[in-house]
């Protein structure tokens, strides 16, 4: 299997507009468009968060699909499982709402669908070849890479700035 | 002699037994592995068997095999299989039949059963469940049908699960709690008060302070239920819930250290070579006190069987122990989170505690408030892992507390 | 009692950290909660580079050159979008301020015509004075005459399309050579804003700096024209303000009274409100229902508008408006015009307060409205009193909480009022200035905004400068900000250095002088021109600087354009949404100074803030030779 790519965050290049929460959110709509997502009812929810830190720092945090994966584990029913492209997902149908891995995550990542009452994470939008909210970073701090292209990269900035990579 | 052999043994297919026999899998491709479970039906998310006494999933639908991280291949699975004994000299353990099955390395995830207390007469009647198993619920489903009330006996997080079951398909429910209020033992009775009243308003009718002090039946089961304040609940139903008991009883005369559980080290290793242990009949260790702890729960289960699973397979693991109280869950539409150590009338520690109209968190700090040792939140469990991060790494909060207290904590608070 | 660090962090005022400890029990949001919420704040937002001018985009400029949009579709780059966005917040803080001295204009008129139902002119002399301004004949007529053609001539500054506005002239000939040579002498008041909305459309101007000096043109046609409308003829129909001591913070609120609070900008309407307030009827109504009188207290702007012209109390600045209603004790808050939180509707269905709009300009939701026009002003005014005294009964008393907390204060120093405490001429200030016991004027203006610690950029930066013997005047929430800590009495003059302590108490007034409501920032204006005359220089020669250490409004834009553009130098306590151009970022805080002799700083420390001023004012004093 060719090296995955993952989702990297570079935190000094966030701008807090939360453009990849509005992507997330259509990209799990039914609709898949902007306009017809905010009319649906439940309204879709996005799966990152855009968090803030004093004095003004923006701290986008998405699912980082760990190694060691703890909301796999812990969950109860057997609805979170490691896909071949070593996504985790969340399989909607088997989650019961118990929370347990929101319990778990040490990331805070995992969020709580709750007119369905239902887990959501993360699913690295399988429909698309780049995810949605990498997609529509309007200033790159969201990087979809693959481990050594991206550590390769983050060499290459390293002399102009101090890149904070988040991810992996 | 007609005996089999495996590399790895598993006494017990429940949560402990198969996360171990998974992390084997991962390590080791080739060594044969195989699970012996007491139980008829193969293994199964334990914590789902209330839906299908609410009729809501099939067992098919709550089978581990293949689901989540259960995906290992090469794992064989005897159900109906029980161990009489363990002859650790031989390398073997014994079945009930006397056929014997050799192994290498050997993990003890034996689990536990339902407490029934003594004190209560009549629980061997038809109709009294201590709702643990497959076939639990499956005669509890059966046994629903015919009935209109049952009293479900303990105020703990299973009953209540139970409870809304059975509220589901129409039943009414009693719950009569020794304690002054449910959920007595992952929170105060104050801290439950939301909780409380989300059942209060779902139609469960609980009795607190109240004990059954016997189970009067006739021919078709259980009639009612007779309390120490003299009344009689007339039901058709019985279910107890008083807590669990580990099962060592087939270590009897072998060697293995038994001190209430099977006492297990820093590496989940059983007091033999070769010997682990895992889930609920282990004794393992609290992180923040380091007290030695027995708990029942699914997810500690699962976390230290694969630690056990990964030592046995040969990358050796340390397991960093296990809160006694670590639950998340949602009754009566209202979510919660109980971690650590949340009892804390008469004990010296600092405590944060808000409540509004839909909300309450507690949060417990160490006497000197530099470490949390301890969270309750209640209707709003945003973030409750990062909580769980901040008690189990023993983190210094000094930099992140008032967004501890105040529940905006994010991990951007962790970074730099 | 002690209160937990979040809420001790959110403001400086005692009656705050009660009022959201209260808030917080009840479970009840307000704009701090709200705020936290936003966060983070867009950095396209904050640096000014979304553009939604035109339906191509929305578009925005990324500030990483390597990675995103460096221009918008039509081609703009951040320098054009900045700049387009900031003299559009100008439109709008000039309109505002405008469109309130319109409405003087228009009940001037009324008043004139006998059509206005109980309004009178109060200040013949300065209505005689304003006449003189624009050449109106006063020998022999009667003040109707005189203030029917005032009005008409004001109300014709609006749409005026040639010449300048009147009052433009008072500033000093060279300040208007200056202007006239930069091209921002300004034409009529509304024209300015509308080219403004004209230049900002797609495809018309795209060049920075001439985007900025029509900012300036039509910021110079607020100070000098509309708020200075608003101004001046609140004082023809209102009177001229004077010194008076009154109280200030929510604890001018009372348990045992119908309390109602005046809160928006127009005294057309607070005016009113007072007057129906003090009829026999109402009061023996509110006295029938078990209140001990009716208790009229004013709030932002409209607060500094009724105490400085009757000693009416102030119950608190911009951020406190929805603490009043969490008091449980506000029968009715009765609204106009500009910074009213449309939260104030959610809120009061959680009390009993009646939440009465009255503009049509101005609707919430959750609020009554009853309109309010300047024909039957009185009868209406009664009308909305009536409802408040009505309410008082349905006050829940488990719900009621005041807090005690309120200061005496000296308030009402009108340009006039300043002249008179000298004695009937400027020289003793202009003396004082020369011998260095006062080293300059500070103008410290602007709203409240929770970027900063409620009240603690106001206050700090006032309490530096007066230390170090600078004169304080002030208005808006500034002026209240320092009106709560007791900064407006003369005995405050013992914070103050030597110099300015000792003129203070020689005059026996305050060393921070209040003057009134956002609009009578053209007061301030109006001393200066007074101080550069008499000087014989431009007010950019003056010791003077400006401050809003707390903005956030688009007036206050216009303001602080206005101000730079008259010349004074000027700080901003949060930064405005320009850094996203460097170009534009240059000219407001350089460039500015070439072409109209000032520029901005920005400087979120109000104490260095403060010294940014003093080291504006030390050096234009070396200029001076003093």
């Amino acid at each position: 299997m060719s090296q995955p790519k993952e989702i990297f965050v570079k935190t000094d290049r966030c701008m807090g507009c939360r453009s990849c929460i509005n992507a997330c959110a259509v990209e799990h709509s039914v609709s898949k468009s902007l306009f017809g997502a905010i009319a649906e009812n439940p309204r879709p929810k996005s799966r990152l968060y855009v968090e803030w830190v004093s004095p003004d720092n923006k701290v986008p945090l998405v699912c980082r699909h760990c190694e060691d994966a703890p909301c796999m584990y812990a969950c109860i029913s057997g609805a979170i499982r490691r896909d071949a492209d070593g996504v985790v997902r969340t399989d909607t149908d088997k989650c019961i709402g118990c929370w347990t891995c929101v319990m778990v995550c040490p990331y805070g990542v995992i969020g709580r669908h709750l007119e369905e009452h239902k887990a959501v994470r993360c699913d690295r939008c399988p429909d698309r070849d780049v995810p949605a909210c990498v997609n529509a970073c309007p200033t790159g701090a969201l990087v979809y890479q693959t481990v050594p292209a991206y550590s390769g990269a983050v060499r290459q900035h390293a002399s102009r700035e101090l890149l904070k990579a988040e991810g992996g | 002699m007609n005996q089999q052999q495996s590399q790895y043994v598993i006494v017990g297919g429940s949560a402990a037994g198969m996360a171990a026999a998974h992390a084997i899998r991962e390590k080791d491709p080739r060594g044969k592995i195989t699970v012996l479970s007491a139980e008829p039906d193969a293994p199964y998310f334990r914590p789902l068997i209330p839906f299908l006494v609410a009729g809501k999933k099939t067992p098919a639908e709550m089978a581990m095999t293949g689901c989540g991280p259960y995906t290992g291949k090469n794992i064989v699975i005897q159900t109906r299989a029980r161990v009489a004994s363990v002859d650790t000299t031989a390398c073997c353990v014994v079945m009930e039949d006397g056929t014997r099955h050799g192994y290498k390395k050997i993990l003890f995830a034996t689990g536990s059963r339902p407490y029934v207390p003594p004190d209560i007469e009549g629980t061997d009647a038809e109709g009294v469940f201590a709702l643990r198993t497959l076939v639990d619920a499956r005669e509890m489903a059966a046994r629903r049908e015919r009935t209109t009330h049952a009293v479900m006996l303990g105020g703990g997080l299973l009953n209540l699960k139970a409870a809304f079951a059975l509220l589901e398909k129409g039943v009414r429910v009693t719950l009569v709690v020794y304690s002054p209020e449910v959920l007595s033992q992952l929170m105060e009775p104050e801290d439950a008060t939301l909780i409380r009243r989300a059942l209060d308003k779902a139609g469960l009718s609980i009795m607190t302070g109240v004990a059954a002090t016997g189970i009067i039946a006739d021919a078709s089961g259980v009639t009612a239920v007779a309390l120490d304040n003299g009344d009689t609940l007339a039901c058709q139903m019985v279910c107890i819930g008083k807590g669990v008991r580990p099962n060592v009883e087939f270590l009897a005369g072998s060697d293995v250290a038994v001190d209430g559980g099977i006492v297990a080290d820093r590496y989940t290793g059983a007091s033999l070579p070769d010997t682990y242990t895992a889930g609920d009949v282990a004794v393992t260790y609290e992180p923040v006190t380091g007290a030695p702890i027995m708990t029942a729960l699914w997810t500690n289960a699962v976390e230290m069987g694969r630690c056990a699973g990964l030592n046995m397979a040969g990358v050796k693991t340390v397991y960093t122990g296990t809160f006694g109280i670590l639950n998340a869950t949602q009754v009566a539409d209202e979510p919660f989170v109980s971690m650590g150590v949340v009892h804390t009338t008469g004990k010296d520690c600092e405590i944060y505690q808000k409540a509004t109209s839909s909300t309450f968190r507690k949060l417990v700090f160490d006497a000197n408030g530099t470490r949390l040792i301890g969270a309750v939140l209640v209707g709003d469990i945003t973030n409750a892992g990062l909580y769980r991060y901040v008690i189990r790494e023993k983190m210094d909060v000094a930099r992140f507390k008032r967004p501890l207290i105040d529940h905006t904590l994010h991990y951007g608070h962790f970074m730099r | 009692m002690a209160f937990s660090d979040k809420i001790l962090e959110k403001s400086i005022d005692p009656t705050v950290h009660q009022m959201l400890d209260r808030a917080e029990q009840l479970g009840i949001e307000t704009v701090w909660d709200r705020y936290e919420k936003m966060l983070p704040e867009c950095a396209f937002g904050e640096l000014g580079v979304c553009c939604r001018n035109c339906n191509m985009g929305p578009c925005r400029i990324s500030p990483f050159e390597d990675e995103g949009p460096q221009r918008g579709i039509c081609g703009a780059t951040a320098d054009i979008i900045v700049a387009r966005n900031l003299i559009r917040m100008i439109a709008g803080g000039a309109a505002a301020h405008s469109d309130h001295g319109r409405d003087l204009a228009h009940t001037l008129l009324l008043t004139a015509e006998g059509k206005s139902g109980g309004y009178a002119i109060k200040d013949e002399a300065k209505l005689a004075a304003l006449a003189a301004e624009y050449g109106i004949a006063t020998e022999g007529r009667g003040k109707d005459a005189i203030a029917l053609e005032l009005a008409k001539a004001v109300y014709a500054e609006f749409g005026k399309q040639e010449g300048f506005l009147q009052f433009t002239r008072r500033a000093p000939q060279k300040r208007v050579d200056q202007w006239q040579k930069m091209g921002i002498d300004p034409r009529g008041i509304d024209r300015e804003i509308v080219e403004i909305m004209h230049r900002t459309h797609i495809g018309v101007d795209n060049d920075p700096v001439n985007l900025i000096l029509q900012g300036l043109k039509a910021s110079i046609a607020d100070g000098w024209g509309g708020s200075m409308v608003a101004t001046e003829l609140s004082d023809v129909l209102f009177g001229t303000p004077e010194p008076v001591r009154s109280e200030a913070n929510l604890g001018v609120l009372k348990e045992d009274h119908v309390n109602i609070v005046a809160h928006g900008h127009e005294p057309v309407l607070s005016e009113m409100i007072l007057a129906a307030a003090g009829d026999p009827g109402l009061v023996a109504k509110a006295e029938a229902a078990g209140a001990k009188g009716i208790n009229v207290v004013g709030m932002c702007c409209t607060g500094n508008e009724i105490i400085m012209r009757h000693g009416i109390p102030l119950a608190g600045n911009f951020m406190q408006q929805e603490l009043a209603i969490i008091t449980g004790a506000v029968d009715a808050m009765i609204v106009d015009v500009q910074c009213i939180m449309p939260a104030l509707g959610d809120l009061c269905e959680c009390f009993h307060t009646k939440f009465i709009s009255t503009s049509y300009k101005a609707k919430f939701p959750g609020a009554v409205h009853m309109q309010f026009n300047e024909e039957n002003a009185l009868a209406i005014a009664k009308e909305i009193v009536g409802a408040a005294v009505e309410n008082y009964g349905h006050r829940v008393p488990e719900k009621v909480f005041i807090p005690k907390e309120k200061t005496a204060c000296m308030v009402g120093f009108s340009a006039e009022a300043i002249i008179k405490a000298l004695g009937g001429t400027l020289d003793p200030l202009l003396d004082a200035i020369k011998s260095g016991a006062i080293k300059g004027i500070a103008g410290v203006v602007g709203c409240n905004n929770p970027k900063i610690k409620h009240d603690e950029g106001h206050v700090e930066l006032v309490r530096e400068l007066i230390r170090n013997d600078v004169l304080v005047v002030n208005t808006g929430c500034n002026a209240i900000a320092t009106a709560k800590v007791g900064l407006m009495l003369p005995e405050a003059a013992e914070e103050a250095g030597d110099g300015l302590k000792g003129v203070c108490q020689a005059l026996g007034i305050p060393p921070v002088l209040h003057m009134g409501s956002c609009v009578d920032i053209s007061r301030i204006l109006s001393v200066c021109a007074a101080v550069a005359n008499a000087l014989g220089v431009d007010i950019s020669d003056l010791p003077v600087a400006g401050a809003a250490p707390e903005w956030m409004s688009e007036k206050a834009v216009s303001i602080g354009a206005y101000v730079v553009s008259s010349g004074i130098f000027t700080v901003l306590g949060t930064v405005p949404p320009v850094l996203g151009s460097a170009v534009v970022t240059e000219v407001l805080t350089k460039a500015a100074n070439d072409v109209v002799g000032a520029a901005f700083a920005v400087e979120t420390d109000p104490v260095q803030g403060a010294r940014l001023m003093i080291a504006h004012m030390d050096k234009k004093r070396q200029a001076l030779g003093i």
